[in-house]
């Protein structure tokens, strides 16, 4: 079994990343244990940040006493064990702020410092792109962001090479290098990232090489990563979102002299595609590059954007969630669930098509996973009993209004007489809660706040999206009448209706009692046995067979 | 003979109300939220049926199977209708109490 990586980079990345980690909360990573690397120039995005605080949401939810972040578990949610490693290239403090600053232009002797001008001016634009603040990322100049992004990883390199004063980032790129070195040629590295932005588009490209040079670099010549061996995949993620453009009043300052301007997106892409398609590191470096894109018009993000001006980055920069980066994320999950393919010594440019009328998207679940080894169904097991589970927390059991929601679930099993589970602590419900809040929905005084899947579902809507629409109500009056064991489209799916005496959720509740978490699930902790119960009594009530 | 009557009928409206106290937990339906009232509710008319149990037993026994005899015989049928009366509601007690623990994990293991 091949040791997994995940790398995302810049805002999109982090979204994509987001998606991943919902992916796993659903349970589409058996046995496995996932080192996640966020890599970005801009410390306080907000994606970011939300996406950090979703996968520490995660662990927590998996920590036991001192297991901290779990133990990989099989057919069961939480399966994958997480380890979180962040990376942001420095650019503040001075001298650092952008690219004049931080190339020493301005060092040397004279002659030393003409060659250094004339060369950067003949790639770089003189008092614009060497000149912007580099804090919120490359803002759409790859040409800028590819030699700063390897910059900032070989710096990083040579800071540990030389001992010291070592920053806590750079130690972390080291925890996860070191990791991806002892794998060798069984790392299976997946990369997210968008190619008509800044980050992303800037690192895809130099990534491999990058932490190659990384490895080489800090430990002065002795350890390598192969390229040829070492498995990279990535997204080649086209536009799919748009903002405002930004006005002359905001580019006025040299620090925001550059803003990513939406209307070139889609030039921007069709460039990288051109590049992605010729370049011969690229097609050397990485095994299989997935094609995702939104070919109807771009979602405006600036609904959430209340002020005028164009958000550049920073903790305002939250946009919400896309199908195309579920989209990415499954895309990962092809990639390490595929047995066969890696041997090609060119990459592989990989692609699918989702049927599309009435000018909607109709998205079904083998449309996200393929159907090679029941994938589609297994997806739709997990997906289905996890958001089964969070209306019985969030909107049955009412978390998503302050209730203790799946602290139900154990009082529940207690009032049957099972109280193996009733050392769960109200703390560890809590944290379960929330991480179906930021899945789902929630509310915040009476205002009904979309999670990531409501998210993701409206960029699609009316077209269909796997679930009934009735299973994404928003108002209370609707979420109080919710059925939670009819979210299917597919009837065959629903919970049984229980004939004479009861009803659904009595079928279910009956199933809960009667069943129990299985030594195949490897589940050791009292929160994961009562997960995978829980795992166990939907996937039987939604008609889907145990693994 | 009156006498096996009076405890018959007793015997069979225990029964009787044992198997309403199932068809009633039954039919509480299991409720969602943090603080489920089910529970209590199958208990509470499991209670109020035992409670009715010798109530009906007795009134039923007295005035549709009263029989037609001297005084003696009236006599004998209703100390035999009390004593019934009596072992009805331990009856029910006590079945209901075996069940609830044969089902314990179930909604009849609420009665206690």
């Amino acid at each position: 079994m091949d040791k997994l990586f995940v790398i995302s980079i810049g805002g999109t990345g982090m979204r994509c990343l987001e998606s991943f980690t919902h992916l796993c909360a659903i349970g589409m990573f058996d046995n496995q244990e996932i080192e996640l690397l966020t890599l970005d120039t801009d410390q306080t995005n907000g994606n970011k940040a939300r996406t950090e605080e979703v996968i520490r949401l995660y662990n927590r939810v998996k920590t036991s006493g001192a297991v901290t972040g779990g133990t990989p578990n099989a057919n069961t949610f939480f399966s994958a064990k997480l380890n979180l490693y962040r990376f942001y290239t420095n650019y503040a403090g001075l001298g650092r702020e952008n690219y004049k600053n931080i190339s020493k232009l301005f060092t040397g002797s004279p002659e030393q410092q003409k060659a250094n001008k004339l060369v950067s001016d003949l790639f770089l634009e003189n008092n614009s792109v060497q000149e912007f603040n580099l804090s919120h990322g490359y803002r759409a100049q790859t040409h800028l962001g590819c030699l700063l992004m390897y910059h900032g990883i070989i710096e990083a390199a040579r800071s540990i090479a030389k001992g010291g004063d070592v920053q806590p980032q750079e130690r972390e790129l080291e925890a996860f290098v070191n990791k991806l070195v002892q794998a060798g040629a069984d790392a299976r590295v997946f990369i997210f990232g968008s190619v008509f932005g800044g980050t992303g588009a800037s690192a895809i490209p130099v990534i491999p090489k990058a932490l190659q040079d990384f490895v080489k670099t800090r430990s002065a010549g002795t350890e390598n990563i192969d390229l040829t061996k070492a498995k990279f995949g990535a997204t080649l993620l086209t536009e799919y979102f748009t903002f405002k453009k930004p006005d002359d009043a905001q580019k006025s300052t040299k620090d925001d002299s550059i803003i990513a301007d939406a209307s070139f997106f889609p030039l921007n892409s069709q460039a990288a595609l051109q590049f992605y398609q010729s370049d011969p590191t690229v097609q050397k470096c990485y095994k299989f590059l997935y094609h995702i894109g939104w070919p109807l018009e771009s979602k405006n993000v600036d609904e959430s954007n209340p002020g005028n001006k164009t958000i550049t980055g920073g903790s305002n920069q939250k946009n919400p969630c896309h199908i195309a980066e579920l989209l990415s994320a499954c895309a990962a999950y092809d990639f390490f669930t595929r047995e066969d393919g890696f041997e090609t010594a060119k990459a592989e440019y990989v692609y699918k098509a989702v049927s599309f009328k009435d000018n909607c998207f109709n998205f079904s679940f083998n449309d996200f996973t393929g159907s090679t080894n029941k994938a589609g169904e297994i997806f739709a097991n997990r997906l289905g009993a996890f958001f089964s589970l969070a209306h019985i927390s969030l909107t049955k059991n009412g978390a998503a209004n302050g209730n203790n929601g799946i602290k139900g679930f154990i009082v529940q099993c207690e009032n049957q007489k099972l109280t193996q589970y009733s050392t769960i602590t109200d703390e560890e419900c809590k944290e379960i809660n929330d991480y179906f809040k930021q899945f789902a929905y929630t509310f915040n005084n009476d205002i009904f706040l979309p999670g990531w899947l409501y998210q993701v579902r409206n960029t699609v809507a009316p077209g269909t999206f796997m679930f009934d629409g009735k299973a994404f109500p928003t108002a209370p009056s609707e979420l109080k009448k919710l059925d939670v064991g009819t979210i299917f489209m597919d009837a065959m799916h629903h919970w049984p209706k229980g004939g004479f005496l009861t009803d659904r959720y009595g079928t279910f509740v009956e199933r809960l009692i009667n069943s129990g978490p299985a030594e195949k699930q490897k589940v050791n902790t009292t929160k994961e046995k009562f997960l995978a119960h829980i795992y166990n009594a939907i996937t039987t009530s939604q008609n889907f067979t145990l693994n | 003979m009156e006498s096996v009557l009076a405890y018959i009928v007793t015997a069979i409206t225990a029964l009787a109300f044992l198997l309403i106290a199932v068809f009633t937990a039954k039919a509480i339906k299991f409720e969602g939220g943090s603080n489920p009232k089910d529970p209590r509710k199958r208990k509470a008319w499991f209670w109020v049926l035992a409670i009715l149990n010798p109530i009906i037993s007795f009134l039923v026994g007295y005035f549709f199977f009263m029989p037609d005899g001297n005084v003696l015989i009236v006599n004998k049928y209703k100390t035999a209708l009390i004593i019934g009366t009596g072992v009805g509601f331990l009856l029910y007690i006590i079945i209901g109490f075996v069940l609830s623990r044969i089902f314990k994990n179930g909604k009849l293991g609420h009665w206690f």
